[in-house]
């Protein structure tokens, strides 16, 4: 099981990368965040090596399917995604501040999957109604758009915080202007929202159309569907209050931070309720 | 426009109500999600006193995406968008047939350093090279001479306008399409044994039945497990039976559904059928017979004679000398019963004499046919869900629209660019600037590009 040994390090290295990039935040060097990211970068392409070979392996037990059917290896696409997308934004913005806030997220996931004792981190076989080729396309969607969520969820923790810290005025002196400024978050937690509601909404639609060939409907009120659909909608809401209300800065800073919550819950909270999806239960 | 002025009317347009409306639909999800399945409702309800379980099972409680409350929400919110959408039209569609000129007031004042372009040459020159610029990055441009200057206009994404009405559009094509199939369509589910032939379905709601004008038989049920035990695959052969003639076989699998005359079928569950078959064989005055896959109270004939079979019991360990079969066999002269044994030669070996002290443990008593048990067989039956929804295309087609429109606002901006050639002194200056419904920082890089791009073929 040479995929387990890679994770597990991959973990250390996005706990070292956030240890980085908080060193960064404090001594304001530049270069703590360049060595950041190169850990970053280096735990992303090795996790994807272990995702492959995980993949490979469960080949080699006659089950041969993609490394996304249960919780521990939703989880683990998670983390990556998450990492994923935080350095494509951290390379179009050339700013490496959110790394504190998004890391670390990435980093609990992987640990939660390989600590939390009731997930298993065996390569479990597909039962019939996880057969589709709709699978991937799916999880991968449904895990974008979570991830973007989880990007708008760290810009909206550092707006707080320093909407806290500075009363809602731009300093530049002090912690609070090693901070990006309130209009780059506030354009960040926008861009990353738009990016995820897209997602999720493809995610939805892929996971109907899945349902459509497995159960015979496209819509079953199904606890995990009603979530994701309630996710949405806040989202929704909060698009239609930025275009129709003007709303922005702090509000959306907090309705980013309740959409994250309903995405984790849509995630992970529904599992305690009963219904379709509950092949997900540990 | 009078009707503008129409209180219900601004009630319905305005955004307030659609944010209140959304908020509204997320509570009830939540409580629907929270609220437990509809029997255990069913027993608390029970426990409240009339009154209370009246008013309980009036807000209809148990099923809330089902109930009048959810409905009335979702008429509102549909009134809502589809008024809203009438009422904000005019305004799009003016923004869409925007002049090119005047550029807004105060477009050009302030510009940064890098968005004003001098150059020496005359204007005959440099507006043939700004022209082909524009042309080369933003396709068709509008021009215009002023007193002021030369300026161009050019455009990018103006459909984009558009976008939100193609996504409110899709959230009415879907509510319109999930209509269709609650009203239109139909769920049932049906159970076959294998081997059997069913054309009757229970309505998946209520207690209806639903008459198939065709008929389906259960060929096979074939469950598979992976080494751990997991479940692998549930496989039923399936046979469309219309008017006496099989029109289709197919394997039924999980994930890939058969659509049979319209109606759409699933392999949804499977069982054991409470029999249990027992596969007989026999001879005929010592050449082979036939092979009868037989279950307790079957009949079956024998076309070497006149006789009928009945199969009295199937037992899977009868005496714990294992399993049996009791046949009797009728004819004109005759009527015996008789046990047919699987391990018969076992049991003879450790009771000699049997079938002469017993009569009724031996297999050949009806002369000449000597009949033998070959194996028990559990049978299945198979549980299949069946689907006729016509609303599936429209909720399609509106899933489709509601991608393609999203892309649209989020990702395609409708940006306008300005450029105002002015003869200043001796020289002449260039100034570049735009407006853009969102992503202004996009809008920023393709100016500066553009300005590069000029700057670079002004002085070449």
């Amino acid at each position: 099981m040479k995929h387990t040994l890679i994770l597990s390090w991959v973990t250390f290295v996005y706990f070292a990368s956030f240890v980085l990039y908080l060193f960064r935040l404090i001594t304001g060097k530049e270069f703590w965040g360049r060595a950041a990211s190169l850990l970053a970068w280096a735990g992303l392409i090795a996790q994807a090596i272990a995702l492959i070979l995980r993949w490979k392996n469960s080949y080699d037990l006659g089950m041969g399917h993609v490394p996304l059917a249960n919780l521990y290896e939703s989880m683990i696409f998670f983390a990556w995604t998450i990492i994923l997308i935080y350095l494509i934004i951290e390379w179009r913005t050339k700013s490496r501040i959110i790394g504190v806030f998004v890391v670390p997220v990435a980093f609990l996931a992987m640990a939660y999957a390989s600590i939390a004792p009731d997930i298993s981190n065996r390569i479990e076989p597909l039962i019939p109604a996880l057969q589709s080729n709709w699978l991937t396309s799916h999880v991968v969607t449904c895990f974008m758009g979570y991830a973007a969520f989880t990007i708008a969820f760290g810009c909206g923790l550092i707006y707080l915080l320093k909407n806290k810290e500075t009363g809602g005025v731009e300093k530049p002196a002090g912690n609070s202007g090693k901070l990006p400024d309130f209009e780059t978050l506030d354009t960040l937690i926008y861009q990353s929202i738009t990016l995820g509601f897209v997602f999720l909404t493809i995610g939805i639609m892929t996971g109907s159309i899945w349902a459509h060939y497995a159960w015979g409907s496209y819509w079953s009120w199904d606890p995990k569907e009603t979530w994701s659909l309630i996710t949405w909608l806040v989202y929704a809401i909060l698009l239609h209050s930025r275009y129709v209300r003007g709303w922005r800065g702090k509000r959306m800073a907090i309705l980013a931070i309740i959409g994250f919550g309903c995405v984790l819950f849509t995630y992970l909270g529904v599992n305690y309720l009963p219904g379709l999806h509950s092949y997900l239960r540990a | 426009m009078p009707i503008e002025k129409h209180a219900l009317w601004s009630f319905f347009s305005s955004v307030k109500l659609t944010i209140t409306l959304l908020v509204l639909i997320v509570l009830l999800f939540i409580a629907g999600t929270f609220i437990p399945s509809p029997d255990v409702v069913e027993t608390f309800a029970n426990h409240l006193s009339p009154g209370a379980r009246k008013v309980f099972l009036f807000f209809c409680l148990s099923d809330l995406y089902h109930s009048w409350l959810f409905y009335i929400l979702l008429t509102l919110l549909s009134l809502n968008l589809m008024i809203c959408s009438l009422n904000c039209f005019p305004a799009i569609w003016r923004q869409y047939n925007a002049p090119h000129f005047p550029e807004p007031e105060g477009i050009f004042d302030n510009l940064p350093q890098g968005r004003i372009i001098t150059a020496d040459q005359e204007s005959g020159k440099i507006k043939p090279i700004v022209e082909s610029c524009l042309k080369k990055n933003y396709g068709p441009i509008s021009k215009i001479e002023e007193l002021r200057g030369h300026f161009f206009y050019a455009q990018r994404g103006r459909f984009s306008l558009f976008g939100v009405y193609i996504i409110h559009l899709s959230v009415l094509i879907m509510i319109a399409g999930a209509i269709i199939g609650s009203v239109f369509g139909l769920e049932a589910d049906i159970n076959i044994k294998e081997g059997e032939s069913v054309n009757v379905a229970n309505m998946t709601k209520g207690n209806g039945l639903y008459h198939l004008d065709f008929s389906i038989r259960c060929d096979k049920f074939t469950v598979e497990f992976y080494k751990d035990g997991t479940p692998k695959t549930y496989r039923s052969d399936l046979s469309f039976i219309k008017n006496g003639q099989v029109r289709r076989q197919a394997t039924l699998l999980v994930n890939h559904p058969i659509t049979f005359e319209g109606l759409r079928f699933y392999q949804s569950t499977y069982g054991m059928a409470p029999e249990i078959k027992a596969i007989v064989t026999y001879t005929f005055a010592g050449e082979k017979g036939g092979e009868m896959s037989l279950a307790a109270g079957d009949t079956f004939s024998l076309p070497q004679s006149r006789a009928r079979g009945f199969v009295l019991r199937v037992e899977e360990n009868i005496m714990r000398i294992g399993p049996a079969v009791k046949l009797r066999i009728v004819s004109q002269k005759k009527d015996v019963q008789f046990w047919v044994f699987q391990n018969l030669d076992q049991i003879v070996d450790a009771n000699p004499g049997l079938l002469t002290k017993m009569p009724m443990f031996n297999p050949g008593l009806f002369q000449p046919f000597v009949f033998s048990l070959n194996r028990l067989e559990q049978t299945y039956f198979t549980g299949l869900h069946l689907v006729y929804d016509p609303g599936v295309p429209l909720v399609a087609i509106g899933g489709l629209l509601m991608v393609a429109g999203l892309i649209i606002v989020f990702f395609i901006p409708y940006q306008r660019l300005w450029v105002f050639i002015k003869p200043q002194d001796a020289k002449i200056s260039i100034r570049i600037a735009g407006r853009s419904n969102r992503n202004d920082g996009q809008l920023q890089k393709k100016i500066d590009y553009l300005c590069r791009r000029i700057d670079e073929e002004i002085k070449a």
